[in-house]
């Protein structure tokens, strides 16, 4: 079974919270990615869960 | 400054969110009031966000009135967002995840009232929308339980000899048009509503607030909850002072309501 997608709609308007840069959708991984933060924020489901508490910290 | 823990707001949330349908009275009486007033403005809003979305109460009641043709739902809590369907998001009301002019309307139903920096929220609010763009926010105000209050600080001072905030406290209806000023707001309207509920008894109230998601979750609480028996005399007191004949009791609930346009 394929994941649920994030609502392109919703991609469109979606910022990191942090830095209010944009954000990268890596379907695979079902992440959201902000370069600027470094953090990468799940998708469960088809919903973006945009809380730093939740987001996985990328290398630098 | 940080008055309320956002995780203990989250936490509260996440456990009301499976009952809620029992406990959403006022979610639904307040949302219908702010879909009415929706209606009276003589615009369509294409792309709209419900801020502090909880189920999807506000979202339901709507039902694409107002032109709304894409309404966004978030939460700080994913229990709630879960249960909203359609195009939803978990997002904390303090760090928005939007761009700049993305909305043609922003509604919040009965969230803003739980945020630490409301100004800084409602700066955020503002650059995500386009330009002549409305914001419509319900929020109780700070008449809100104010029989409660009372009751358990008295109680509270007979008992131990000290107050502990155990209410939440709210924003002041005249300190808000100000704010939405200084968040760059234009037309900035603020109007309050009292909404009055009996009930058969306090604890009842008590058992409805923690049903709601609405319980205290101020930082400074002295204990983390309060003492079974401050609780049973506040509720005597209450019964005493409010009661009516048949010994139901009333609790007030202050809506704030907020209207006011981007530039």
């Amino acid at each position: 079974m394929t994941p649920q997608s994030v609502d392109p709609k919703l991609l469109e308007i979606l910022v990191c919270p942090v830095t209010k840069g944009p954000l990268t959708y890596d379907r695979e991984a079902q992440e959201l990615i902000s370069k600027g933060a470094r953090l990468a924020f799940p998708v469960r489901d088809g919903i973006p869960i945009m809380l730093v508490d939740e987001a996985r910290q990328l290398d630098s | 400054m940080t008055v309320f823990n956002r995780h203990t707001v989250s936490r509260h949330r996440d456990r009301a969110a499976a009952g809620l349908l029992d406990h959403d009275f006022l979610f639904t009486e307040v949302g219908e009031r702010l879909a009415d007033r929706l209606d009276d403005v003589k615009r369509t809003f294409p792309v709209a966000l419900d801020l502090g979305c909880r189920t999807g109460i506000l979202g339901r009641l709507l039902n694409g009135r107002g032109g709304i043709e894409t309404l966004v739902q978030s939460d700080l809590s994913a229990a709630m967002v879960t249960r909203a369907g359609g195009v939803s998001v978990v997002a904390d009301e303090e760090y928005l995840p939007y761009g700049e002019a993305s909305f043609d309307l922003v509604l919040s139903n009965l969230t803003l009232h739980w945020i630490n920096d409301l100004p800084g929220t409602l700066a955020q609010v503002r650059r995500s929308l386009k330009p002549d763009s409305l914001f419509l926010a319900a929020m109780l105000g700070g008449d809100t339980l104010v029989e409660l209050r009372q009751m358990l600080y008295a109680a509270e001072t007979e008992l131990d000899g000290g107050l502990s905030p155990r209410v939440s406290p709210f924003a002041d209806v005249r300190d808000l048009g100000n704010l939405l000023t200084r968040a760059g707001f234009m037309l900035p309207v603020a109007d309050t509503e009292t909404i009055t509920v009996s009930y058969p008894h306090p604890m009842r109230l008590m058992d409805d607030l923690r049903g709601m998601g609405e319980s205290n979750a101020q930082i400074h609480s002295r204990k983390g909850f309060t003492r079974r028996t401050v609780l049973m005399a506040a509720a005597e007191r209450y019964i005493e002072t409010f009661g009516d004949s048949d010994g139901r009791i009333p609790a007030t609930f202050q809506v704030v309501y907020l209207t006011a346009w981007s530039p």
